[in-house]
């Protein structure tokens, strides 16, 4: 018998995909499992091109960057924060897509809890100072 | 592996000339094992008639529930072996954040709904969240999964004797997915079908129903033909019929699920409507040995 992902990162996949919103998913383990195409536009490579990506990877394919510019280390990210912790975390940063541009984004991110434990952590970024976060 | 389909309608009992050759009762099917173990999968309505059928009641029984939606449950305290003290049954079903299995059961099996409450039922009677790992049942490995409905829902998966039977009532994988593209381990309930000799799965509404009823936990026929395909299962049975459906409605139905199933590349005989009483007896298979050399 093959084995399905957990039911919530199946219903959060299915949300995030309809979403305007760019957003991340990552399992219990902290693998980068899934991002929807809002976030796509916003790091300039959709997921389908990328795939799953490791934990302790993905961070650094993006920067991310603090306001001076400096890596912010991955611990600190607030995806590794809500999967790790099991808390919300929320943080202002800087996110460099694939042509090099960098965007400033607000992140919030809170774990997906189930009566198993947690399963993962859902990421939402907020372009900084605009009022839609669909960036449109 | 003896299946019997004792209640194979969703939502509501519904009795009545105009649904006699699929049946009017709610969810359950009858599973004799190998060994001559018993599971009934769900308690609706049909439990009754399996309890009455049973000519010698077993000393321990399984009900193995998907979920507690009344249309799941309420042939429970109907359940004849439920009123005999020489009886066990252990009743299993999906952990919730909110309340035991017991707790949450005994909101139905209680004053004002009941007569009776579980704790003045004669049989020994358990309850137990359904573990995340395989377990055993008599000659079966049972292994359940949480999948897409509406509360904390289960489906499942035995295999006994090398044949292997799935059972997901009430399910709907196709919410805001495209059960044909998606990779398999993204599709809800994927993993318990997967090669099953017989799969029992919801097909409550004609495609042109489902619009109205998206998000309601349950499938088109489309997106029951589309999961069956990506499961590859040898025989599917549609299941969970709605209330709303006749027979004359039904054997519509299954005649497009056939001719559907046979553009898709399938045999056309693979595919049934769930009938009420009907009966599948699921072949014991030599497995062959891994020879360890």
């Amino acid at each position: 018998m093959t084995t399905q992902k957990p039911l919530e990162l199946i219903l959060a996949r299915n949300l995030m995909s309809a979403l305007s919103t760019p957003a991340f998913l990552v399992d219990e383990g902290g693998v980068l499992v899934f991002y929807n195409e809002a976030a796509g536009a916003l790091l300039g490579k959709r997921f389908e091109e990328l795939g799953t990506v490791g934990a302790e990877e993905w961070g650094s394919l993006f920067g991310p960057f603090d306001e001076a510019g400096e890596p912010i280390p991955y611990d600190e990210l607030p995806l590794v924060v809500a999967v790790r912790n099991g808390r919300p975390a929320h943080a202002d940063l800087q996110i460099s897509s694939a042509d090099g541009t960098r965007h400033r984004v607000e992140v919030s991110a809170f774990p997906i809890l189930t009566p198993h434990g947690s399963q993962g952590a859902i990421a939402v970024f907020w372009p900084a100072g605009s009022s839609n976060g669909a960036g449109h | 592996m003896k299946v019997k389909l004792w209640g194979t309608r969703g939502s509501i009992p519904s009795p009545g000339p105009e649904t006699i050759r699929y049946g009017g009762n709610t969810s359950c099917v009858g599973v004799t094992l190998a060994d001559g173990s018993m599971l009934a999968l769900d308690a609706g309505t049909g439990i009754r008639s399996l309890g009455l059928a049973l000519a010698q009641e077993p000393a321990r029984l399984h009900i193995l529930l998907t979920h507690l939606h009344l249309d799941h449950i309420q042939g429970l305290v109907f359940f004849a072996p439920a009123f005999q003290p020489q009886t066990e049954i252990v009743i299993w079903g999906p952990a919730s954040p909110e309340a035991s299995l017991r707790d949450r059961i005994a909101r139905y099996i209680s004053a004002p709904l009941s007569p009776v409450e579980v704790r003045e039922l004669p049989c020994d009677v358990s309850f137990r969240h359904c573990p995340q790992s395989e377990w055993e049942i008599g000659s079966a490995r049972i292994s359940a999964a949480s999948v897409s409905h509406r509360g904390p829902t289960l489906g499942y998966r035995i295999d006994d004797g090398g044949s292997s039977l799935a059972y997901i009532p009430d399910h709907e994988p196709a919410l805001g997915a495209d059960l044909d593209s998606l990779e398999e381990d993204w599709i809800s309930g994927l993993g318990l079908a997967r090669n099953a000799s017989l799969l029992i799965h919801d097909g409550q509404y004609a495609d042109a129903e489902y619009p109205d009823h998206v998000g309601w936990g349950h499938s088109s026929l489309s997106h029951a033909l589309s999961f069956a395909r990506r499961a590859e299962a040898e025989r599917t049975v549609l299941f969970h019929h709605d209330p709303m459906h006749s027979d004359e409605r039904l054997d519509r139905l299954s005649e497009e699920a056939r001719e559907r199933w046979g553009a898709m590349g399938g045999n056309p005989e693979a595919i049934d409507l769930a009938v009420e009483r009907a009966e599948y007896e699921l072949p014991t298979r030599m497995v062959s040995a891994i020879s360890a050399t």
